[in-house]
């Protein structure tokens, strides 16, 4: 509410009658009053303001001073406010993971998405690597996409893609690869665990059998705008090699060599920082997904996972009408 | 009963002058205050929920986007005020052109009304510094509300303090494939000669054409030039030779001298970043969408991609106000300043 009520009835009075009653000058007058002093490009010294400079230097500086102090205030209390929070949600993640769990077992996770009116087909994680990578970082993640993997494939979710912005993962795709599988024999047994097929750009894929299982794909940063980057390289030699002409290029060209190259379009993205941040995610493909990320969140926790599957069966998709 | 009469009592407080004032005096202390810290540069909002708050309250939907209009203004006060550089809206996506025919007309009158406004201020925006550019596929502006567009944009050109960019009829992905075509049309013309900034071949032509003139032959001119092409600087004359010689298609058939093209392999992000509509902006700061859409839905993803704090609020966009902005902008403070902690000790 910064406009005065008195304000706002003249402009929608005004505003009714197709802009007739107020003209330009009383407009501007209207919007005076909330328009700040303008900026220093204004330097008009007027005497009058020089000899007043003393006075207002003394106002000034006080001014300052108390809107430092205000500000040490402000942040103090709100620091204060974020500490809270993150313990509360800490805490009641914990509980909620510990009486919700799901035992390892594909079996729990299937009644919790049996009620969900739909599932995402294609569902893409944002994973961090620690520390830069030192000491157990790279198992940690491996672990951590294991684990997501095996609940992707007890929800029924056929693709799954791994965003890490390094790519450490796309160097050790065969352990990956290994990792991800003996997770899923030992939650669904042996002999029932669905097959993975793993790729990343650039890589041949691996598969352990041909039947269809579950698709994981690893992206990294390189995958984003460079990706872009070089498709444009690409489409640049044609053009100038005359291969193509350059109105050619439409976006259905550019979505279809990054959606068969890069990956498709993911249904539902869930970041397991504490604050959105695409961290270099592809900008192509995150056109209409349904980001999801929980605030002040630790961690890779399955709560998380579920949560988002819920508000991904809850989302209208009206793509803009 | 008595809760009606208690918002009336409520409504009729807030609205007098006293507390009118007080609330006044509040915020601008409290935006004082914030700008004591860092600042975002630039900030985007998608203002999502005019229908279904209107819907909600039930007045029309064509209300609700005046409402939204409103808050937009509410809004962008806040922003100058605490010292953001450029805003970023989301008036109007190229999907919405699908949207009831009455809705689109509305809106598209709107925006006459509001362009054809803002344009008898151009004093005061001059003062302020204010910039207004519209970003977004030009071809698909109605016609009527076209020369309103313009005229606003080139008004406004030469200011660089506080831009406004109003994404207008915009998809981030329709941008993105502009940024290629026009990247690949850069790198598929030519170089210029006139890159080149002291040129031997230039400098000869003159002094020949002078010499020319003097004697006043035409066809004498076009030897010289023509002579003096080929064996000039290497840099770029090969193609300034074919755009200089008009009998020149057996240079153009011959492949021995193909046209000297920029190497794609020159192609950067930066160079793809330099041809999307917000090239002259700063990185975007703080990405607000607001109706509790946890969606990008085509705006931005270029610029978001990282580095960029994106929050999903939960009102709807009518209700937005500094109430709703100064959580976002004291978190993004906040970790603003944890990362500058990370980063510092590592160095």
């Amino acid at each position: 509410m910064s406009f005065s009520a008195k304000d706002i009835q003249t402009y929608r009075r005004d505003e009714k009658s197709g802009h007739k009653t107020l003209d330009a000058e009383e407009r501007e007058e209207l919007v005076k009053t909330y328009l700040p002093s303008p900026s220093s490009r204004q330097r008009s010294s007027s005497r009058a303001k020089k000899q007043g400079s003393s006075r207002l230097g003394v106002r000034r500086f006080l001014k300052a001073q108390l809107y430092a102090l205000l500000y040490l205030f402000v942040h103090a209390v709100f620091s204060v406010y974020i500490r809270i929070r993150i313990a509360r949600h800490a805490v009641s993640n914990r509980l909620v993971a510990i009486l919700k769990h799901h035992y390892n077992s594909p079996e729990y996770i299937a009644r919790d998405v049996a009620d969900l009116k739909k599932l995402p087909e294609h569902l893409s994680i944002i994973l961090t690597l620690e520390n830069a990578g030192k000491g157990d970082a790279l198992e940690k993640l491996v672990n951590e996409a294991s684990e997501v993997a095996a609940w992707c494939a007890a929800a029924g979710i056929p693709k799954l893609s791994v965003y890490e912005r390094t790519g450490v993962l796309k160097r050790y795709m065969v352990q990956t690869h290994r990792s991800v599988s003996q997770r899923l024999k030992i939650w669904f047994g042996k002999h029932k665990a669905p097959p993975v097929a793993l790729f990343a750009r650039g890589a041949p894929p691996i598969r352990s059998h041909n039947r269809e299982g579950l698709d994981l794909i690893l992206v990294s940063e390189d995958d984003g705008r460079e990706a872009m980057v070089d498709l444009t390289r690409v489409l640049t030699e044609m053009v100038q090699k005359e291969k193509i002409a350059a109105q050619d290029v439409t976006m259905d060209v550019i979505d279809n060599e990054l959606s068969e190259a890069v990956m498709h379009e993911p249904d539902l993205l869930i970041s397991f920082e504490p604050y959105v941040d695409l961290q270099g995610y592809p900008p192509w493909a995150v056109r209409l997904t349904e980001i999801h990320c929980a605030l002040d969140n630790q961690g890779v926790g399955y709560q998380l996972f579920l949560q988002g599957l819920r508000k991904y069966s809850q989302a209208t998709f009206k793509l803009g009408k | 009963m008595s809760d009606l009469y208690l918002s009336h009592i409520r409504n009729w407080f807030w609205k007098s002058p006293p507390a009118e004032w007080l609330m006044r005096g509040a915020r601008e202390l409290l935006i004082g205050t914030l700008r004591q810290g860092p600042i975002p540069k630039h900030v985007a909002f998608e203002m999502d929920g005019n229908r279904r708050f209107a819907k909600n309250h039930k007045i029309e939907t064509i209300e609700g986007h005046h409402l939204g209009f409103e808050a937009l203004a509410r809004v962008l006060e806040i922003c100058y005020k605490c010292g953001v550089k450029v805003v970023t809206v989301y008036a109007f996506s190229i999907e919405n052109f699908n949207r009831p025919r009455g809705e689109v007309k509305g809106l598209m009158a709107m925006a006459k009304v509001k362009l054809e406004q803002l344009v008898q201020h151009g004093e005061l925006l001059d003062r302020y510094g204010a910039c207004i550019r519209v970003l977004g596929e030009r071809d698909l502006i109605p016609e009527d509300v076209l020369p309103f567009v313009d005229r606003a944009v080139e008004m406004t050109k030469h200011n660089k303090d506080a831009v406004l960019n109003i994404c207008f009829p915009y998809t981030s992905r329709a941008e993105m494939t502009t940024a290629i075509k026009a990247t690949i049309d850069e790198f598929t013309s030519p170089s210029q000669p006139s890159k080149a900034p002291f040129s031997q071949t230039r400098i000869t032509q003159k002094i020949r054409s002078n010499y020319s003139k003097q004697t006043e032959g035409l066809d004498s001119i076009k030897e010289t030039t023509s002579d003096a092409s080929p064996g000039s600087d290497v840099d770029d004359s090969m193609s300034s030779a074919t755009a200089l010689d008009p009998e020149s298609p057996p240079l153009q058939s011959i492949a021995a001298r193909p046209r000297r093209l920029p190497n794609p392999e020159n192609i950067t992000a930066d160079t793809l970043n330099s041809h999307t509509y917000t090239a002259e902006c700063p990185p975007l700061d703080i990405f607000i969408r607001t109706s509790n859409v946890t969606r990008l839905s085509d705006f931005m993803l270029w610029q978001c991609h990282q580095n960029t704090h994106i929050f999903f609020l939960k009102c709807f966009w009518p209700e937005f106000d500094l109430w709703h902005f100064v959580p976002v902008l004291l978190e993004w403070q906040w970790r603003q300043k944890k990362l500058l902690e990370k980063e510092s000790p590592r160095k």
